[in-house]
């Protein structure tokens, strides 16, 4: 692939000014800086990192720091559907493991890995806050898919490569459902 | 004055110390790990904890609620606190390990949560001997591990920068280096990457760890994460032996402790000294250990045929030096003392040809404009140019050094490239009579015709006056062919000097250079003269030198050791260029 030349427009940098008005320091607003690099580029691989500590005029060593501890900033190019599967504690115990391991069988690929054709990539990753409807995953840093089972992941893939995103579902914990319908009623 | 009674015994304070920088200070101990008193505290290796708690006091008369013993009641903090971020009160009730088997217990556990990942490959750990996280496990740490799950993986060997590499498995992320690029150096080239207990510090990528000062994170690392390439596997701490001395690459004269081994210098780190350096030293100065070892000016030379030069004995050389003294009038001596050796080895040198009727010796500053920055490096690229103007040696730019050497015959040279540094050129030498005292094989040493090999400063003890009029000393830290760790009350004994015999085949003596101190050879060359010239010790000469500069009254070696060097009434002068 050719060299690509990473700026921000005039507007990307004024929507970055806005932000940078947010937050005491410039330091500060590294994540949403990120945030706005990533929406643009799809990824913010060492060189976008770059770009936005040259924005904010801070350390590239801080940005790197920053941008690797969340697993929501990718830091290499992904495929177009990124398929977190969470495998902290609840979704562990309720099987995550078992979801992940049935889409690496899927796709035939490791977490942490694209599929040839850049449709999907799929990431272990820690807590999404969503231990009640465990387990799940979450897409593209979109929406959940709740309460998997190996069926519904089968499902879900195939709706996506059918260009179908889920939709987002309420969830209630199991012992709300009750007073759910009752107030619903 | 506000008290504070830690383990059940009274201390006072004044202002508002943090907790376990004034244990500290007691002379007390609490374990820790990322607190550094010259950094931010971020209290996050959780090593520190001690349990406090405040007396309960009536908020309208201020005085202490008693409890039905008469005691103080205490309220205590609810859970226990990281002494390094607790800001001391007036009437805090301390316990830490020593009083408390809770705290006790939570160090431990602590302890046991850093070490989980922890590779324990101590036996080929450089940091072995001197690590903080060793000490502590041995002293507050568990029996053993109870987790069973294999140890997560990290980077091993990571070359961070020329002179850091880092093994990530070992790093506990106390973040002591990554605050010290953003605090000290402030080139803010580390940061902590990724996340959980995968996370390791790492430069941004690409990016290579060139912070001049990148080797002070090596010694403030608390485990062996961070070591130097250079000295990685060279020797065990505990053979080695620690010499307080001086940093001699530049003009801020950084203390330092030289570390030697079988009387070699095998690395160089800082010595704490607030007024100097603080905890810090540039990398630069690190790498002197190499002038100290190698390429060194062993046993007298003297040019025979042409241009080539060969051994000779002591005796030819004093012979040879009386020789060339008594053919030529003290008029035709250019006496050119230097800035890169001591006081003491300036005065005796200049003294010595006084006394033969030379004027005082020139000498010119080696100065590098633009060179040094705001921190510990400074343009002065010579440890003692201070030394050399109190003395009222004659100061003056390369031209008039030129000038000096064109009107002579005979050129005497202390321990100064000058040729290197573009002083003069060896064609300015042609014709004159060349003679060198130096410690090292430079360009000005092969143009000498007679050079007599001198000490350095790992090998005697003297005093340098940095840029900003500080005086400070060495002391010797390897033997020369002359001299006897066990004899010089002075040198310190390592292990291995105090038990190794040379029928071992860890110790070697052969790493002696065959040199003498300027004035002892001057003290033969003197016999030789007829001269009235002795100059028993380097302590005597300072004790002479103290008597007759008034800026020096009342400056021992015994102050300077005590005060860590002594500051002197001298104003600070601006560095001409060379």
């Amino acid at each position: 692939m050719a060299e690509q030349d990473y700026s921000f427009t005039q507007e990307e940098l004024d929507e970055i000014e806005r932000l940078k008005a947010k937050f005491p320091t410039d330091k500060a607003a590294t994540l949403r800086v990120l945030w706005v690099a990533q929406e643009k580029y799809g990824h913010v691989e060492p060189e976008v990192q770059q770009l936005v500590a040259e924005t904010l005029d801070i350390s590239p060593a801080h940005v790197h720091g920053v941008a690797t501890f969340y697993t929501q900033y990718y830091k290499e190019e992904m495929g177009k559907f990124v398929l977190d599967v969470c495998t902290c504690l609840s979704c562990q115990l309720c099987g995550g493991y078992e979801i992940l391991h049935h889409l690496e069988d899927e796709l035939g690929i490791k977490a942490g890995e694209t599929t040839e054709d850049g449709m999907f990539s799929i990431q272990s990753v820690e807590c999404l806050g969503a231990c009640g409807y465990a387990p799940m995953l979450q897409v593209t840093n979109g929406v959940y898919a709740n309460n998997l089972t190996k069926e519904k992941v089968d499902k879900l893939i195939e709706n996506l490569r059918n260009g179908n995103m889920p939709e987002f579902e309420s969830m209630v914990m199991r012992q709300n459902e009750k007073r759910k319908k009752a107030v619903s009623e | 004055m506000p008290e504070v009674f830690i383990d059940g015994k009274r201390y006072e304070f004044e202002g508002k110390p943090k907790l376990l920088q004034f244990i500290l200070d007691q002379g007390l101990e609490v374990p820790f790990f990322c607190y550094h008193p010259s950094m931010s505290i971020p209290a996050n290796c959780r090593q520190c904890m001690v349990k406090v708690g405040t007396p309960i006091a009536d908020k309208d008369t201020g005085e202490y609620e008693l409890d039905e013993n008469g005691e103080r009641k205490i309220r205590w903090f609810p859970k226990f606190q990281t002494s390094c971020s607790t800001t001391v009160s007036d009437g805090m009730v301390v316990h830490t390990q020593e009083s408390s088997e809770e705290v006790a217990r939570a160090q431990k556990d602590t302890l046991e949560f850093i070490l989980i990942n922890h590779p324990l490959d101590c036996p080929i750990c450089d940091q072995a001997g001197e690590c903080p996280l060793q000490i502590q496990t041995y002293k507050y740490g568990p029996e053993g591990s109870r987790f069973e799950v294999k140890k997560v993986h990290k980077p091993k060997r990571v070359q961070l920068g020329e002179r850091v590499t880092l093994d990530a498995e070992r790093c506990i992320n106390c973040t002591r280096c990554v605050r010290f690029t953003e605090e000290i150096s402030e080139t803010n080239q580390l940061t902590i990457v990724s996340r959980g207990d995968k996370n390791y510090p790492m430069t941004a990528p690409g990016e290579e760890f060139d912070d001049p000062y990148s080797m002070n994170t090596v010694d403030i690392c608390p485990v062996g994460a961070l070591t130097s390439t250079d000295f990685r596997f060279k020797a065990r701490v505990w053979e080695m032996n620690q010499t307080p001395s001086i940093d001699i690459t530049n003009g801020k004269g950084c203390n330092v402790d030289l570390w030697t081994r079988d009387n070699l210098v095998l690395r160089i780190t800082p010595r704490q000294n607030e007024d100097v350096n603080d905890y810090w030293m540039p990398d630069e100065g690190r790498d002197a250990y190499q002038q100290f070892n190698e390429n060194r000016v062993s046993r007298p030379s003297i040019k025979l045929d042409g241009d080539n030069q060969s051994n000779t004995s002591w005796n030819n050389a004093i012979e040879t030096f009386a020789e060339v003294l008594e053919a030529h009038e003290a008029d035709n001596l250019a006496v050119i003392g230097s800035p890169h050796a001591s006081v003491e080895e300036n005065y005796a040198f200049n003294k010595f040809f006084n006394l033969l009727g030379a004027a005082n010796a020139k000498f010119t500053p080696h100065v590098i404009p633009g060179y040094g920055d705001d921190f510990l490096i400074t343009d002065d690229q010579a440890p003692n140019a201070n030394g050399c103007r109190l003395i009222n040696l004659d100061e003056s730019e390369a031209d008039g050094i030129k000038a000096a050497i064109q009107n002579a015959e005979v050129v005497i040279i202390l321990s100064d490239d000058l040729i290197g540094r573009d002083v003069f050129s060896a064609e300015d030498l042609d014709d004159k009579y060349i003679i060198s005292l130096a410690t090292n094989q430079t360009p000005t040493v092969e143009a000498s015709d007679l050079v007599i090999p001198i000490t350095c400063i790992a090998e005697h003890a003297a005093s340098y006056i940095n840029v900003d009029g500080r005086i400070q000393r060495s002391y010797p830290a390897k033997e020369t062919k002359y001299t006897n760790r066990r004899l010089n009350l002075e040198m310190s004994e390592g292990r291995l000097d105090r038990y190794g015999t040379n029928f071992d085949n860890w110790v070697s003596e052969e790493n002696k250079v065959d040199c003498l101190p300027v004035w002892e050879f001057l003290n033969h060359l003197g016999d030789r003269l007829g001269l009235a010239y002795q100059q028993d010790h380097s302590r005597t000469i300072f004790a002479e030198l103290s008597n007759q500069f008034p800026a020096l009254e009342e400056i021992t070696y015994e102050r300077m050791d005590e005060e860590q060097g002594v500051q002197l009434p001298i104003e600070q002068q601006e560095v001409t260029q060379a």
